[in-house]
């Protein structure tokens, strides 16, 4: 596989691959510690390739198990401690993975289990036993990434290596930029598919990637601290991420002189940061980029400059890799002609197989095109195309990108129904500026608490902090004595949007 | 300025009127976190202060009074 491929091209030296709390790991190590959890793979469950679910956070033995995870003929599933035990315990049971690796200081229970000192010690046990056998088809699942799903349980992306050897090679025009070596910033959570770009364009180009963890990012001193040790080259974010930084004026050019190329995607890239960007960094690049989970992380983007932020329209989303195809499409698919709305569908060698074990959802959400023999994806975003370029107009749907995100409405709503007193719930995004900027929750109870507004906030929030994920949990949670409905007798989301 | 840190707050959060008071422990209480931060520094910007994010650490900005002396 490419990727390993790669990888080997610098598993014989001693470059830096991974920086994290003042602790380096080299490419060599990676290698090892990879090989040696294949070997124990194989020697452990033989040719059962069941998945490997690994749970943590920033950990320096992720991308090992990761990278031997498939080196085995495995797949893996990150799940970062964002996800509180029972949603973990509900991919636990779609997956059914033959290992799980909790990394994490929360207790898991599944079953077999090994922690982060068991691991340690079976990678000194296996270390040099793997075989140097490469087990990866083009066809072969490299990773399942568990987004948020609406009926109130995520669901699985499949990822193979044909995905991403297409993913990397699309994106290389737009994210080469002439070094050999460097850093690149690697702060999203690896059950987030923009994660993706760390750990499979810039390790397969050599650059260390500079670690940055949550706790780092809830500390703004800390954080700055961090960014100006880090020295980096690269940088991919939200622009969720940006918009925090740019509220110190010690985010500019002499806090990261090397800067290069900054890329945004996962949300909408507002006018406003993108000038400030430009304004900030005059030597680097600003690239927004956009890309569903289904297609593989990135698969539009555009440089950003000042023509683009002082023209009348949002920044577009860009222009399609050009291993792909985006079709702006009438309900019916037929292609519409620039200019004119339609869903944005992509063809292409980046199209994931499906959802695992969702035959019901993959019928609506995947197909394959006649003629061309590609996969195609539904992504559910209304998009126009002008000159080439594509515009992100908004969801068909209930989905919102919150903070880069990925969340359904109804999974929220879903899960609020399970909290005791709440008889009915509806969840609206707070949109600022063209951006979503927190959720808010209206909740109907089932009787009078007699609690306070924020008292009462503070138990739901409690409540939905054990089964949802923590960026899933609105921030201002507000009872009503009933809903507002449209002439359909629906809930009235508009609204309610009003009153967010 | 407190009271409009008070106020900014209480919108953001949904608490009601006189729920958040100078010592309230804004992120012990999961009423704010980074992204409220975010929008709490922006709306006081408009109320002409400029705080830097950079310059704090979480437990210089916990409660409104330690925002408000701050603002100062």
């Amino acid at each position: 596989m490419f990727l390993l491929d790669k990888l080997e091209q610098y598993a014989g030296t001693d470059r830096i691959a991974l920086l994290y709390q003042g602790q380096a790991v080299s490419y060599r190590d990676l290698s090892r510690q990879a090989e040696a959890f294949a070997a124990y793979l194989l020697d452990a469950f033989g040719s059962d390739d069941a998945p490997v679910l690994i749970y943590g956070h920033k950990d320096l033995f992720i991308p090992p198990c990761m990278f031997g995870a498939i080196k085995a003929g495995h797949s893996y599933i990150p799940v970062d401690t964002t996800f509180p035990p029972e949603r973990v315990c509900q991919i636990l049971e779609q997956a059914a993975p033959c290992l799980v690796v909790n990394l994490s200081d929360t207790e898991l229970s599944a079953a077999p289990l090994i922690d982060k000192n068991a691991l340690a010690d079976i990678l000194s046990a296996y270390e040099g036993r793997f075989d140097g056998i490469d087990r990866i088809t083009d066809d072969h699942t490299v990773y399942t990434l568990f987004t948020s799903g609406t009926t109130g349980k995520p669901k699985g992306v499949q990822i193979t290596a044909k995905n991403i050897a297409a993913f990397v090679d699309g994106v290389a025009p737009w994210f080469d930029c002439g070094l050999t070596e460097g850093v690149f910033l690697n702060e999203i959570s690896y059950s987030f598919d923009v994660s993706v770009c760390a750990l499979y364009y810039a390790l397969s180009r050599g650059f260390t990637l500079y670690t940055v963890d949550k706790q780092t990012m809830n500390d703004p001193k800390a954080l700055f601290v961090a960014l100006r040790e880090s020295n980096i080259d690269f940088w991919v974010s939200t622009p969720s991420l940006a918009e925090f930084c740019v509220r110190s004026a010690q985010f500019r050019e002499a806090l990261l002189p090397k800067a290069k190329k900054f890329v945004f995607c996962g949300e909408v890239l507002t006018k406003k940061l993108a000038q400030e960007m430009l304004a900030r960094f005059p030597h680097a690049e600003m690239i927004n980029a956009y890309g569903p989970t289904e297609a593989t992380v990135l698969v539009t983007a555009v440089t950003i400059n000042d023509a683009l932020c002082a023209d009348s329209r949002s920044i577009p989303i860009g222009y399609p890799f050009s291993n792909l195809r985006a079709i702006i499409a009438a309900p019916d698919g037929t292609e519409l002609i620039d200019g004119k709305e339609g869903e944005l569908l992509l063809l292409g060698d980046c199209v994931s197989p499906g959802y695992l074990r969702r035959p019901d959802l993959n019928e609506r959400a995947f197909f394959t095109d006649t003629d061309s023999g590609l996969r195609g994806y539904h992504t559910g975003d209304l998009c126009r195309r002008e000159n080439g370029l594509i515009y992100y107009l908004g969801r068909m749907d209930g989905q919102v990108k919150l903070n880069g995100f990925r969340v359904e409405l109804e999974d929220v709503e879903s899960n609020l129904l399970r909290v005791e007193n709440i008889a009915r719930a509806a969840v609206v995004p707070v949109v600022e500026d063209g951006k979503t900027v927190a959720l808010t929750a209206f909740v109907c109870l089932q009787r009078a608490d007699g609690l306070s507004s924020l008292a009462r906030a503070k138990k739901i929030k409690t409540a939905l902090a054990a089964v949802l994920p923590s960026y899933m949990i609105p921030r201002k949670i507000v009872a009503v004595d009933d809903f507002p409905v449209n002439t359909n007798g629906k809930v009235d989301k508009k609204a309610l949007s009003a009153l967010a | 300025m407190l009271e409009n840190i008070i106020d900014i707050i209480t919108e953001i959060s949904g608490a009601d009127e006189g729920e958040i008071d100078a010592g309230t422990e804004l992120f012990d209480e999961g009423i704010l976190d980074s992204f409220g931060v975010v929008q709490l520094f922006v709306q006081l910007e408009s109320l002409g202060v400029k705080l830097d994010v950079a310059e704090f650490e979480r437990a210089q900005i916990s409660t409104p009074a330690k925002i408000a002396a701050l603002c100062e």
